[in-house]
């Protein structure tokens, strides 16, 4: 029982993370909240289900086009929405109200394209599912754990060893400086939008052949994940994905152990504890000073 | 100049209220519009006690659903089983929604207003929990909860003309409450705060206890507004105090404009038109509704009240200063 | 009136303000100056309740505020101006008076709610006065407009005057003078000697030499957040170390 619930947390956890991730990369680079990620991941998983089902492309085709799109309306949603805003020098919060209106068309745009009814993934691998120790595990389940996990490893590659990757984060820690270096900031900016929503379709295709595609799907792994990004200190990378992993791993255990009634208030006082009593989170970032 | 606009007011004003009063006798024939107009009073309070919070006070709230649900949970609760009068239900219940909502603000105080987002989203998505798993099952959880209409001394408003004068006159006297508080050295605290909240501290205004103290007010007006709404329809259910609720009010109140009297009465005017307007396609209401908010904030930040304020008042400077050059 | 004594603050491993004392006496104008970065605006925010030091006491009118919140010490009797300005942009100038009046009010928040008659006649009282301050600077015609619309010279004096607005007892004003020119600087000078006629002590930083020798009492010297030196205006301009520092830093 233990070893089930431990593999169906890391599941959802490696999600989280990869949503947690997504916001850190944003708030990193744009200093903004957004809400638009998780209705991205609900998106990424019905054009998933959609190239795979109704095109008959392979799954790995598919998962790439739906990051591909992913990564290209994240991309433009920064530029002709928030970089926009931004120049027109409005109020923050009205931007990060805009990130609210996008989730709510994007939602409501999939519902009317794809329908509202849920839609699976037939199977995916000839082995449907594979021991360990003495438990069976659904393979779509290790997928998602092992890509996921691959990914932010190959983000953190990214990030540190290539000159682009260097150049982005130079730009999210020094706008004026980077500039005056010839770093493209709009570009690096436009670039984080793209991999931050990219990776919110990344999670949509590897969750969705696990619990199913349907509209609000994205919505409540979206608001549930900014738990995770809180909790590893809001705008650390790897505190999204640590906090993450933790937030699936004890949602799971508490719904499996102690009562489902509340599993999904878990993420929501998880929030509140961290942002009343630590707003740095376990890896202490300083996002939280004004 | 000024004296036309005062001379202008009264009549005006007069008109407005023979307007307001005469509702139910234009409509008669047509009761679901009444019930329409006696749902845009009771949102007209609860905007613009979200309008305290954020327009004046400058704090974002992402679960006023919560505080809506305190007051129409409440309200019921208190009534069925402690067997108070709905009418002081009503008042104890916004009292609680008030001092749940100081208690939520003192440790949120500190958060800028990304992380302010962030805590009142969980609060409302918490509560929302709560009621729709309530312990005991006392909310009757996804079933919905009956209710009765509210007993005003002696008459009950079972009837949508009824209605619409009891929220004729909660309208009036919180919107005049609002009005009071706002140009008061309390409103001038909060709008410090919202401008400079450092200059605000440094000039001797406790942040803390008025961001507390706007929050507890703004949470009273929503709470009322709550216990109204479950004493007009009779029936609520979880349905109704989603996070969807929280970004209606804000959609209403940005739509209509900030920090003013009349922005909220505006925005939530013309956004229960357009929902009427949009019913027969529901399918797309929540998409159009995104793409309004969108387009509200990129191209009309002030909203339309705001909007149209400043074009009246650049018509006015234009004349003064056309006035002048003509003088000079 | 103000005593600070052996305060210290550092920021990780840096040390603002390292070992400082210094004295406000009733009445005077007392000068704070020393090169950038020296922990002027560093200090001023201790002694307004910004920061709260490592170690050391301030004492103001014999009462310990050290670690007291900004407001409290508003509450106190300090006021203060910022060199970055920092009004309410979108509040007319009279509501700006009005929000630095804020600790001297004493209506609650259910007079306020229900305009009592006492808080009508206190809010009568507190416009009238507001109306006083701003003729004291010369800002009474445009009481009614925009705080953001004024000129930057404007902008600064509407600074002081809201910082005066709470009857203090000591001014601290940091960098009154940025980005005036001459004129305004001759009538900023002679502004501040009538205020401290009126009994409020001043603690000020500068950057003008000129203007601080002919305005202060008293001056305190601030190198790399230590003092460096003190005395009068005479003794500080003959003062070697100060030379030193100043030529030093250019």
């Amino acid at each position: 029982m233990f070893w089930q619930l431990l593999i169906s947390g890391l599941v959802i956890g490696s999600v989280y993370g990869l949503i947690a991730l997504g916001y850190s990369l944003i708030y990193k680079a744009s200093g903004l909240l957004t809400f638009a990620q998780g209705d991205l991941l609900t998106l990424g998983a019905f054009l998933g289900v959609t190239f795979f089902t109704v095109l008959k492309l392979p799954f790995v085709v598919s998962l790439v086009l739906a990051v591909g799109f992913g990564f290209a309306v994240g991309m433009l949603i920064e530029k002709f929405i928030i970089r926009r805003l931004l120049n027109k020098k409005v109020l923050i919060i009205y931007v990060v109200l805009s990130t609210i209106a996008l989730s709510y068309i994007i939602q409501n745009g999939t519902m009317l394209a794809f329908g509202t009814k849920t839609k699976y993934f037939p199977a995916i691998f000839s082995i449907s599912r594979i021991k360990l120790g003495s438990i069976y595990v659904q393979m779509e389940s290790v997928v998602c754990i092992l890509v996921s996990l691959a990914c932010m490893l190959i983000l953190h590659l990214f990030m540190s060893k290539t000159k682009l990757g260097t150049a982005m984060r130079a730009a999210s820690m020094d706008r004026v400086a980077a500039e005056a270096r010839g770093i493209n900031v709009s570009l690096t900016t436009g670039l984080t939008w793209g991999l931050a929503a990219g990776f919110a379709a990344l999670g949509g295709m590897l969750i969705g052949p696990v619990y199913g595609v349907y509209t609000t799907l994205g919505a409540t792994i979206g608001k549930k994940a900014s738990a995770s990004a809180v909790s590893g200190g809001y705008g650390n990378m790897y505190g999204a994905i640590v906090g993450g992993l933790l937030l699936g791993i004890i949602e799971t255990l508490v719904a499996g152990f102690l009562s489902s009634e509340y599993k999904d208030m878990i993420s929501y006082i998880i929030l509140l504890l961290f942002l009343f009593l630590r707003p740095t989170g376990i890896f202490n970032e300083r996002a939280l000073q004004d | 100049m000024k004296r036309t606009q005062k001379n202008l007011k009264r009549p005006l004003l007069a008109l407005l209220a023979v307007l307001l009063l005469s509702v139910p006798l234009i409509f008669s024939g047509f009761p679901y519009a009444i019930l329409i107009c006696c749902f845009i009073l009771l949102y007209v309070i609860a905007v613009s006690g979200l309008d305290i919070v954020f327009g004046y006070c400058g704090q974002i709230s992402m679960g006023h659903a919560a505080f809506f649900a305190i007051g129409a949970y409440g309200s019921c609760l208190l009534h069925d089983y402690c067997g108070i009068p709905i009418m002081l239900t009503m008042v104890i219940a916004a009292v609680l929604a008030a001092s749940v909502g100081a208690v939520i603000a003192y440790p949120a105080s500190k958060l800028v207003f990304h992380f302010l987002s962030l805590a009142t989203l969980s609060f409302g998505e918490i509560v929302y929990q709560i009621i729709s798993h309530s312990p005991g099952g006392i909310t009757n959880n996804f079933v919905g909860y009956y209710t009765e209409s509210i007993n005003f001394f002696g008459l009950t408003l079972d009837t949508y003309p009824r209605f619409y004068y009891y929220a004729l006159g909660c309208a009036v006297l919180f919107l005049t409450a609002k009005q009071m508080l706002v140009n008061s050295q309390v409103g001038r605290a909060f709008i410090a705060i919202r401008e400079n909240h450092h200059a605000a501290d440094g000039m001797g205004v406790n942040v803390r206890k008025y961001k507390v103290i706007a929050f507890a007010v703004s949470a009273f007006y929503t709470a009322f507004a709550g216990a109204m709404y479950a004493h007009l329809v009779r029936y609520i259910s979880p349905d109704t105090f989603m996070q969807k609720q929280s970004v209606m009010f804000l959609t209403m109140l940005l739509f209509g404009g900030t920090a003013s009297l009349a922005g909220p009465i505006c925005g939530v005017t013309v956004v229960m038109l357009l929902n009427e307007l949009l019913r027969s396609a529901e399918r797309y209401q929540m998409f159009i509704y995104g793409i309004l908010l969108l387009a509200v904030i990129v191209l009309i930040p002030g909203g339309i009240y705001g909007t149209v304020e400043k074009a009246i008042k650049n018509v006015f400077r234009r004349k003064k200063e056309a006035a002048k050059d003509a003088a000079g | 009136m103000l005593q600070v004594k052996d305060v210290t603050l550092s920021f990780g491993g840096l040390v603002a303000v390292n070992h400082v004392s210094m004295e406000v006496r009733d009445g005077s104008i007392t000068g704070l100056i020393g090169p950038n970065g020296a922990g002027k605006t560093t200090f001023f925010n201790i002694a307004s309740g910004v920061y709260t030091p490592d170690s050391g006491e301030i004492i103001f009118d014999g009462k310990n505020i050290t670690g007291k919140r900004c407001f409290q010490i508003n509450e106190a009797g300090i006021s203060r101006t910022y060199q970055v300005i920092n009004l309410f942009k979108k509040m007319t100038v009279l509501e700006n008076v009005l929000v630095g009046m804020h600790s001297r009010i004493k209506s609650n928040f259910f007079a306020s709610l229900l305009h009592l008659p006492s808080q009508r006649a206190e809010e009568k009282e507190l416009r009238k006065k507001a109306m006083k301050l701003l003729e004291f600077v010369g800002l009474e015609k445009q009481a009614n407009d925009e705080a953001g619309s004024l000129s930057y010279g404007q902008q600064r004096l509407l600074e002081i005057v809201r910082g005066m607005a709470s009857d203090p007892k000591l001014l601290l004003l940091d960098e009154p003078a940025a980005g005036m020119n001459s004129h305004e600087n001759d009538e900023l000078m002679v502004l501040l000697k009538k205020i401290a006629a009126m009994g409020i002590s001043i603690l000020i930083i500068e950057h003008d030499m000129n203007l601080m020798m002919n305005l202060c009492d008293y001056i305190y010297v601030l190198n790399y957040g230590k003092l460096l030196a003190e005395g009068k205006p005479a003794q500080i301009q003959q003062n070697p170390d100060v030379i030193a520092a100043y030529l030093g830093g250019e």
